[in-house]
């Protein structure tokens, strides 16, 4: 089903959280509302979810604007932070939940309950109250018990934040694999950048309380629309540096962009500096390299070239990779 | 070490001469008092031998042979050193010289004897008949009416009487009228048919109270909880007044609005009905104020309880019931209240014990009337052993009824801590590695 969020506004007391907001999810998408913290993803959410007045604008759940009605009338299941399971009931009753509610009959409700906690492999637990769960496994519960309703929109609020990081890449895939497999339409809220590029079609990316730029990861990495999208995505980050660094001086730029990877010996040698930090990774080094003009680039390198701390290298950068950014940080 | 073990008891002692004074004491005395047969006629100290009527009729009830109780009764007369002080006295003291000369240390078994003397005395005869009578008065030694403090003098003047030496034990018993040890106290207790009325009387005023309290307590803390911060803060402001009233005033409030002449019976008056005391008319009457007495003071303590265990359920469970799709109603039912149960289950143990031994607002409300059904234990303790219409308060009685709270508290109170640190031991979380 199509989310649309139109001009959406979200005032505490004085202070507005959110201005003029636009999102659009196509059917079958599965989205992330990534960026710092604070900048108002939760409560984007919650406005979705209904947990949240909506001050203006409107909330379309397949052309139905539903930003009058109550959580309990918008069909959507969010998975919370904390997970938010209900701790006096069991596993299987915190998933039935939903549909006791709903007055649905009892072995229409078992059978829900089965065929949903196999989905999230939590059918061996059933009989347990959430105290007694690792945090994946209350992870998945709430999973299970946010999608038993079959619900038109799944939401999840930094479902990942509180595992370690093997069981984050295990759930990563995980979540992703329920959504295809539901086909249902997702929005993913994290501030994790890897996140949300390697689960999400595409990602709005938020700061204070507005969406900088709205796009595919791919599209979004490579071209960035403003200095802060390029500095908030990729990991090692995009080193800033003015043109006189580069050797280079084009009118209206303000700032070039380089990413680690477009810059090392593999691109010539026109750049020499000082070699000030060395962090190895295992299959990969990185770099950081203080040029001449005391400026700083980063640079990532297969493992192995004996570069160490304090070497002069000279280093070229790849000049098609290049970000050119004006003095708003527009990106040219 | 040892320095920090003194310290430690020393901030300590303030507490246990507290728990000693007002705590401990009071169980111990209760314990002792209820195996006594104290009341205003033994006193609490010490007592006399004292042998009266009375005291012959119930020696007699016992079985006391009747030529004993017949000797008791009888006494004689002697000449000894008070009889001739107060004879001197109240004639002169030659007279009581002369006497002293003629018969001292005499005895007479018969008034007329003793009379005889008198009239018979050379120098200073009394002839007078009505002076003569009041002299021979001074000389009646009998062990009646006559006060000892000393047992073994009782049992000297016991012995004059020519009482067969193995009945002295008994008469001396019967004659003291001091406290003594006794279980008759406890078997009184389960004898007397009031005391089941005043059990029953208990347990519905504990049952009935304590459903009003947690119920209207929930209640209360739940719709307060739905209501913008502000106003929820005032309502439970409100509902907690009765609980900072003097209870004095508190209660009255409710006399005066159940009086004939109260509010009431004003209103109803204008509806044509006979003005009447609404609390007091009939037990059905004194029992609803009774309960709604108690347990709108009792609410408010439920209510804050409850208020704290509600708003400490994460928002983010309450908002994710809402996703869920639960009404209010499914909330509170199966999210809120569930979350409650150990407030629920501790507020009613803790009101429980409250209940069972506090009586003092059916004391100012109705005193137990109209009749005795609104007689609890607790105030039937306080009326025997503290309060008696009778004027000869039972402090040996009362304290037996007291004694059966003080074991029910105690055995609740072990049963409640097993309860409560059961509670500790089941929600201990179990993280799977
Ligand atoms: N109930 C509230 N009252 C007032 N201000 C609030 C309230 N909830 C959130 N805010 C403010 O709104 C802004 C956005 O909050 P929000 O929770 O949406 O951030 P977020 O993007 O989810 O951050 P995080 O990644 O830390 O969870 C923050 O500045 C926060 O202080
Ligand atoms: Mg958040």
């Amino acid at each position: 089903m199509q989310l649309d969020l139109i001009n959406f506004t979200k005032r505490f007391g004085d202070t507005t959280v959110i201005e003029n907001m636009s999102l659009s999810v196509h059917s079958g998408e599965m989205i992330a509302l990534l960026g710092p913290s604070g900048c108002g993803k939760s409560t984007t959410l919650f406005a979705i979810c209904g947990i949240h007045r909506i001050d203006e604008g409107q909330l379309m759940f397949g052309g139905k604007d539903v930003a009058h009605l109550p959580s309990q009338a918008r069909n959507v299941g969010v998975v919370f932070q904390n997970y938010a399971l209900y701790p006096h009931m069991t596993v299987a009753e915190n998933i039935v939940f939903p549909l006791k509610v709903q007055k649905m009959n009892r072995t229409d409700r078992e059978a829900m309950v089965r065929k949903y906690a196999e989905l999230v492999r939590i059918d061996a637990l059933l009989d347990r109250r959430p105290a007694q769960l690792s945090g994946g496994q209350q992870q998945r519960v709430a999973l299970a018990r946010a999608l038993v309703r079959q619900p038109d929109f799944l939401l999840l609020d930094e479902p990942l934040a509180n595992l370690d990081a093997k069981l984050r890449l295990e759930m990563r895939s995980e979540i992703r694999r329920l959504q295809q497999e539901t086909g249902l339409t997702a929005i993913l809220v994290t501030h994790d950048q890897v996140e949300a590029m390697s689960m999400c079609d595409r990602i709005a990316l938020m700061n204070g309380g507005r969406i900088v730029q709205y796009d595919t990861p791919t599209a979004m990495y490579e071209r960035p629309e403003t200095a802060f999208v390029a500095g908030f995505l990729g990991n090692p980050p995009i080193s800033f540096l003015s043109g006189s660094g580069l050797g280079l001086s084009e009118a209206q730029v303000a700032q070039y962009g380089v990413r680690p990877e477009s810059f090392g010996p593999q691109f010539g040698s026109t750049l020499s500096g000082r070699v000030t930090f060395v962090e190895t990774q295992g299959r990969e080094d990185l770099f950081d390299v203080r040029l001449t003009t005391g400026e700083i680039l980063r640079s990532i390198q297969p493992a192995g070239s004996g570069i160490r701390l304090a070497d002069t290298v000279n280093w070229g950068v790849a000049h098609d990779k290049l970000l050119r950014f004006d003095q708003n940080g527009q990106r040219i | 070490m040892r320095r920090i073990n003194w310290l430690g008891l020393a901030f300590l002692s303030p507490a246990l001469v507290m728990v000693t004074l007002f705590f401990l004491l009071p169980v111990v005395l209760t314990g002792f008092f209820a195996f006594t047969n104290m009341s205003t006629a033994t006193g609490v100290m010490g007592g006399d031998y004292l042998l009266n009527t009375s005291t012959l009729r119930a020696l007699a009830d016992q079985g006391l042979p009747k030529e004993t109780l017949a000797k008791l009764e009888a006494g004689g007369y002697r000449v000894d050193e008070a009889g001739l002080a107060a004879l001197a006295a109240a004639t002169s003291p030659a007279t009581a010289d002369e006497l002293a000369q003629l018969h001292a240390g005499a005895e007479f078994s018969d008034r007329r004897d003793m009379e005889r003397a008198l009239k018979d005395l050379r120098a200073n005869a009394i002839r007078n008949t009505r002076d003569r009578k009041a002299a021979t008065e001074l000389f009646k030694r009998s062990i009646l009416n006559e006060r000892f403090s000393e047992e073994a003098a009782f049992r000297a003047a016991l012995s004059e009487t020519g009482t067969r030496p193995e009945l002295s034990d008994q008469i001396t018993e019967a004659a003291f009228t001091g406290w003594v040890w006794t279980t008759d106290n406890v078997k009184l207790l389960f004898a007397l048919p009031s005391t089941l009325r005043y059990a029953a009387n208990t347990l519905l005023y504990v049952t009935l109270t304590l459903a009003f309290n947690v119920g209207f307590g929930l209640f209360l803390a739940i719709t307060t909880f739905y209501l913008p911060k502000g106003q929820g803060a005032l309502f439970r402001a409100i509902w907690f007044l009765p609980r900072i009233l003097p209870p004095v005033l508190y209660v009255l409030m409710w006399r005066w609005f159940t009086w004939d002449t109260g509010f009431l019976s004003t209103v109803s008056g204008y509806l044509g009905m006979s003005p009447k005391n609404w609390m007091l008319d009939t037990s059905y009457h004194a029992w609803t104020a009774v309960v709604l007495i108690n347990g709108f003071v009792g609410a408010s303590m439920g209510m804050i309880i409850f208020s704290s265990a509600i708003r400490a359920i994460p928002t983010s469970m309450l908002h994710a019931s809402e996703v869920d799709g639960a009404s209010r109603w499914q909330q509170v039912r199966w999210i809120i209240v569930p979350q409650l149960a150990w407030p629920i289950l501790f507020i009613t143990c803790y009101q429980t014990l409250s209940l069972l031994t506090s009586f003092e607002y059916i004391l100012l409300a109705t005193d137990g009337g109209p009749g005795r059904s609104t007689e609890v234990w607790s105030l039937a303790a306080y009326h025997t052993a503290l309060s008696n219409y009778g004027g000869n308060l039972e402090y040996g009685l009362g304290a037996s009824f007291a004694l059966v709270l003080v074991v029910i508290g105690i055995g609740a109170s072990l049963i409640y801590f097993r309860l409560f640190n059961f509670k500790r031991l089941i929600t201990k979380p179990l993280i799977e590695g």
